[in-house]
């Protein structure tokens, strides 16, 4: 007996199943769809008919080989994805290994803090001031309000170098960053009067005084602020002063006083403390910055009249900064280079 | 400076508890550290008197003391002190008493026990054992009429609080317990009371004649003999009490009331045993060369700019500072003269500083102490003298030679407004004024009204229209004048496009795997003769340490020391950089903006490169870092046309180290580590540093860039052998200059020595890229234009092509 059309469609597609590779699959295909094959022996053997059976017998034999031809089309689809699943499964790789090449450096922390107050400045339109830091008395001292002898002197230990300033004084280290601002000030105060362009700059720096321990490096940087303009007061100065800590820690959860107290170079003179409201040091006061109205005497030395110009001055340490940003506890691992510490501010 | 608080507040007494008192006085400048007590809590500590004292039964050391505390009957307690007897007042820890944490840190809780057998009912007590002090010899003694049974902190007023004030250095009239109620009746309107006094009735005519030769130096002398006196007499215990919880030993009778006015009043004085003082007292200004021995053992050569006191022709007080070891009473003096007077502050500021000491009444008479009080001073301070020692005293001779002006100063209510940036009425500037004792007038009205303070003669800190700005800021408040963001004209700001920044610097080399280091500024003197080659390093004239000597000239052997500390942790890779000024003297530079003449000191930017030229990982073999990474790396903050070429430098090993160009300066140097150097740093494997000129890497140009070719990129290599000498950077400028100029770029791809070249030869491999804007090259002439290099190779380079 023969096979119904169905039955050879079936056997075709059990066929093609059955075979997990491509030249099988070809020659399982030519066993139905080749020269011999039983669906091309079916449709030679129409000629062999009457002619209005010729007709659907072909359709119905043309349905079936279309049909196998699918199956073959499906298959070889399917055959495809597994070889390239497999050549994809076996070429997979341990992507939890560590990548290859050289890792990144950091910024050191203290370096991280001085770009973050330039920033926090700079979007209100502060300048950055540089200057020597082996200095002249002059603008370290007398510019400021101390001249030679005055007991605020003895407030800060300062280095000299063996070499004397064109006033026949030592030259020294700087002890602070206010020589800077002197040093701007005088070359902008032009365009202060003759343009209205006011001084606004921070001076961040290096600065040395004769002092080590556990809380003093003799080598330290304080970051110098100051506005000199027609009527910048001292209500400004706790305004920005106040605002400035805020973006800084990012919080608004801190606690900011201004309390009296003196230095040569400003009056009123304000030291300036702070408080966080959580956190571990949350409840103490901490002294974070010096800072006060210009003093009259100064903005002289700046080649300004008093009289016209006002304005505040601050400065904060920048290690203090960053060990209440970062709550490090040690003033020593800033300088002591080591990449245990350093690594953690990639 | 110690201001014990009950001897602050029996002259003014503001309704304030401790902390309240602390507070207010740091708000208004005078900043309270802190507030030190007689000693740590404890409790059920009384005060006891031994009754008896008898041999404990089991042990020679200790004894069983019979204890009357004022109770029905007496205790029985086990005591191991030297000390206990019978009849002494000691304080008696009762049982359940809890005591100060001992080492452990924990309280020590007093039981009912047997000592070595013996029942106990407390513990007799030392000094340390209650954290009163140090004292752990024996029992504390307490007073032979020591009320027994009372509470021993109340005995001994250990709850009382001493204030540790950290007084600026403007604040002079501040410097007393007086001076400080002042300026608490100041801040909270409590009531003042008046300076203590004592009216002295002359019962000697004697007067010792003083001759004041500089007023520059003294504006007002005044002196008394006073004969008779018991140099022996004891202190009072309420003065000894006072002085010693401001800090000021008890030394003797007659120095400790000198001290006592002092720290009380603020009123520096001095007491000279009058039978050693001989030949009549001048005051002027020393001889240079004189010489005095101090009280405090110090033997001084003195100069005309210091002040002294002299009896005939011989020195025997520093003016204002300390007083001479020779006429110093002793316990043996019966006969003194007391001094005080009005030095000016200019006349003994930083005199004592230059000596290398520093004194309480140096410290006060630099920033100035009252001249009107003196006479009334010095009679306090005689009366004290004969309450205490007794005597017989002469006259109060006084003389006044010249005294500061007290120029009234004028404060515009209007500028007040300004600087403070608050509007404060006129009555309430007024107001406070009146609260400070300022006596002032007023004038004017609205914006132009003034005010117009006299300052007293103890303040020393108002001579300018902002002293007396500040005085109203201060007493109103601080915490009363808003924070206020300021109004101000908005103008942009930028940095020049064509210049990096610093910290992009930085980033960039952070990007190259280095981290930032900081280092100080000062280095050991050999860094800098020995491994920098600088013979002249600027030098502290006082370091702190002899590795800190001098001013470093180059930031790479900070970086080495960096290397050294990290390998000893363990690191087998270290890459550092840092940032900083590097010092040199340099006669060129003159005074300018941002100079001082004669110290150049340019920004560096310095980097060190050690161990692998990668971490240690899975997948790239093991090299050690080389020349070429690190001038890889640089690539990173160099400007494109920066170039390389052999140097000699002292840091640097001979051969593998060059400088860098930038626009013909040379702007630094990049090179492997001399070995010579290595041992130093503990160093086997040589580190790649550079040290460049941050300023040179700042400048950059702005992009021009043109447009570009769409014809095809024709690529031809050339492998040239040369020399070994021969420079790569030599082969290509030769190849560019005869090169057509449709040739794009001329690059060494491979440099390579060994088998098939002869010893002393090496084959570099040339990539040539040719592209033309307009057109499509021919063949003919790409072969033409290879053919030429070629040829331009060989005549100039001695080259031939590798075959």
């Amino acid at each position: 007996m023969t096979e119904s059309l169905q039955q050879i469609v079936d056997r075709a597609r059990a066929e093609f199943a059955a075979v997990s590779e491509g030249p099988a699959l070809e020659d399982a295909k030519a066993r139905y769809l080749g020269k011999g094959g039983a669906l091309t022996e079916l449709l030679k053997g129409l000629t062999a008919l009457p002619p209005e059976e010729k007709k659907s017998r072909g359709a119905e034999i043309n349905r079936a080989k279309e049909t196998v031809e699918e199956a073959l089309r499906a298959r070889r689809a399917e055959l495809a994805e597994a070889a390239l699943a497999a050549r994809l499964a076996a070429e997979a790789i341990d992507v939890t290994l560590p990548g290859r090449g050289r890792g990144t450096g950091g910024i050191h922390p203290v370096i991280r803090t001085w770009q973050r107050v330039e920033e926090i400045f700079g979007s209100i339109g502060f300048d950055v001031a540089d200057g020597p830091e082996i200095e002249a008395d002059w603008f370290n001292f007398t510019a400021l309000n101390n001249p030679p002898n005055h007991p605020a002197r003895s407030m800060q230990d300062t280095f000299y170098v063996d070499m004397k300033g064109t006033d026949g004084l030592p030259l020294l280290l700087r002890t602070h960053t206010s020589p800077m601002q002197v040093r701007y000030a005088r070359e902008h105060a032009r365009a202060l009067v003759e343009e209205g362009k006011p001084i606004k700059v921070i001076a961040p720096g290096r600065t040395y005084r004769v002092d080590s321990d556990a809380t003093h490096s003799p080598m330290f940087h304080q970051v110098e602020g100051l506005w000199i303009d027609e009527a910048i007061s001292f209500a400004d100065l706790k305004g920005v002063y106040t605002d400035f800590l805020r973006r800084f820690f990012e919080t608004d959860a801190l606690t900011v006083r201004f309390r009296p107290s003196y230095f040569p170079f400003t009056e009123p003179s304000a030291e300036i403390d702070m408080m966080f409201d959580s956190g571990p040091l949350k409840g103490r006061w901490l002294e974070i910055s010096g800072s006060g109205q210009v003093h009259p005497a100064v903005v002289r030395n700046f080649g300004l009249d008093p009289e016209r110009y006002i304005g505040f001055a601050f400065g904060s340490g920048l290690e203090r900064l960053t060990m209440l940003r970062y709550g490090i506890g040690d003033l020593r691992l800033f300088f002591e280079g080591d990449l245990r510490f350093l690594r953690q501010f990639a | 400076m110690l201001i014990p608080e009950s001897w602050l507040r029996t002259y003014c007494n503001p309704p304030l508890d401790t902390d309240q008192l602390a507070h207010a006085l740091t708000m208004a400048g005078l900043e309270v550290e802190s507030v030190r007590r007689g000693a740590p809590p404890f409790t059920r500590v009384v005060v006891g008197e031994i009754v008896s004292r008898g041999k404990h039964p089991n042990a020679d050391r200790l004894s069983v003391c019979t204890v009357n505390v004022g109770e029905a009957a007496p205790l029985s307690i086990v005591c191991g002190a030297p000390n206990a007897r019978a009849g002494i007042r000691v304080p008696c820890a009762l049982v359940g008493a809890e005591l100060p944490p001992g080492e452990d840190g924990k309280p020590f809780v007093i039981k009912q026990a047997k000592m070595r057998g013996v029942e106990s009912a407390g513990m007799l007590c030392s000094a340390r054992e209650l954290g009163i002090s140090d004292e752990a010899s024996g029992l504390l003694e307490l007073a032979p009429d020591a009320p027994i049974g009372q509470d021993l902190r109340t005995h001994l007023a250990l709850d009382e609080a001493v204030f540790e004030i950290k007084l600026t250095p403007n604040r002079a009239d501040a410097l007393s317990v007086y001076g400080v109620a002042r300026e608490v009746a100041a801040i909270t309107g409590a009531a003042l009371a008046p300076e203590p006094r004592r009216a002295i009735s002359p019962t000697l005519t004697e007067v010792l004649p003083v001759r004041v030769e500089a007023p520059d130096l003294c504006g007002r002398f005044a002196g008394r003999v006073i004969r008779g006196v018991n140099a022996r007499a004891t202190t009072p215990a309420w003065m000894r009490e006072r002085l010693e919880r401001a800090g000021q030993r008890s030394i003797s009778a007659l120095v400790d009331i000198s001290n006592y006015v002092m720290l009380e009043l603020g009123r520096p004085s001095h007491v000279f045993d009058l039978d050693r003082v001989h030949g009549p007292v001048t005051v002027r200004w020393a001889r240079e060369g004189e010489r005095l021995e101090l009280l405090n053992g110090q033997t001084v050569t003195l100069d005309a700019s210091v002040g002294v006191i002299a009896a005939g022709d011989t020195v025997e007080s520093l003016a204002g500072i300390m007083g001479g070891e020779a006429t110093a009473v002793t316990l043996d003096t019966t006969n003194v003269y007391v001094e005080a007077a009005f030095w000016h502050p200019e006349a003994i500021q930083g005199r004592a500083r230059r000596f290398g000491f520093a004194t309480d009444a140096g410290h006060r008479f630099e920033r100035g102490v009252d001249w009107a009080t003196i006479p009334e001073h010095l009679d306090y301070l005689t009366g004290l003298i004969l309450e205490i020692c007794g005597g017989q005293a002469g006259p109060n001779d006084a003389q006044t030679l010249r005294l500061p002006e007290r120029a009234p100063v004028t404060m515009r209510v209007a500028r007040a407004r300004k600087v403070i940036g608050i509007d404060i009425a006129a009555d309430a500037m007024s107001a406070i004024f009146t609260r400070l004792g300022l006596a002032h007038t007023r004038a004017g009205s609205g914006e132009s009204e003034t005010i117009t303070v006299t300052p007293p003669t103890y303040r020393f800190d108002l001579s300018i229209e902002e002293d007396l700005i500040e005085e109203v800021a201060r007493i109103h408040g601080f915490d009363a004048i808003p924070s206020r963001p300021p109004l101000a004209r908005a103008a942009m700001r930028a940095r020049p496009e064509a210049e990096r920044s610093l910290h992009t610097l930085r980033a960039r080399l952070a990007g190259q795997d280095y981290f930032e280091v900081i280092n100080y500024a000062f280095v050991d003197a050999a860094w800098e003769t020995e491994v920098v080659g600088n013979a002249d390093p600027i030098r502290l004239l006082n370091p702190i340490a002899s590795q800190m000597a001098v001013m470093r000239s180059s930031l790479i052997p900070g970086l080495l020391a960096n290397i050294r500390h990290n390998a000893h942790h363990r690191a087998d890779r270290v890459r550092v950089f840092e940032l900083g000024k590097v010092f040199r003297r340099d006669a060129s530079v003159t005074d300018g903006p941002l100079t001082v003449a004669g110290v150049a000191q340019p920004l560096m930017i310095a980097g060190a490169a050690w161990g692998g030229a990668l971490p240690e990982q899975w997948g790239a073999p093991k090299r050690a870092v080389d020349f070429y990474d690190v001038k890889g790396d640089l690539g990173a903050v160099l400007p494109p046309d920066a170039r390389f070429a052999r140097v000699q430098h002292p840091l640097l090993h001979p051969g593998r180290a060059a400088c860098i160009r930038v626009a013909d300066a040379v702007v630094g140097v990049l090179g492997e580590l001399h070995p010579e150097h290595l041992a130093r740093f503990d160093l086997t494997q040589a580190p790649i540093v550079f040290e460049l000129d941050a300023a040179a890497l700042q400048r950059l140009s702005l992009p021009t860039p043109k447009p570009v070719s769409r014809q095809p990129v024709v690529r031809r290599d050339l492998a040239l052998v040369v020399e070994a000498s021969v420079e790569s950077e030599r082969i290509v400028k030769t190849l560019s200059s005869a090169a057509p100029a449709f040739v794009q770029s001329l690059d060494v791809f491979d440099v390579y020595r060994g088998s098939g070249l002869s010893e002393g030869e090496k084959s570099v491999a040339i990539r040539i890229l040719m592209q033309d804007f307009e057109r499509t090259l021919s063949d003919s002439e790409i072969d033409e234009a290879c053919q030429r290099l070629l040829s331009v190779a060989t005549t100039e380079l001695g080259a031939r092509l590798r075959t």
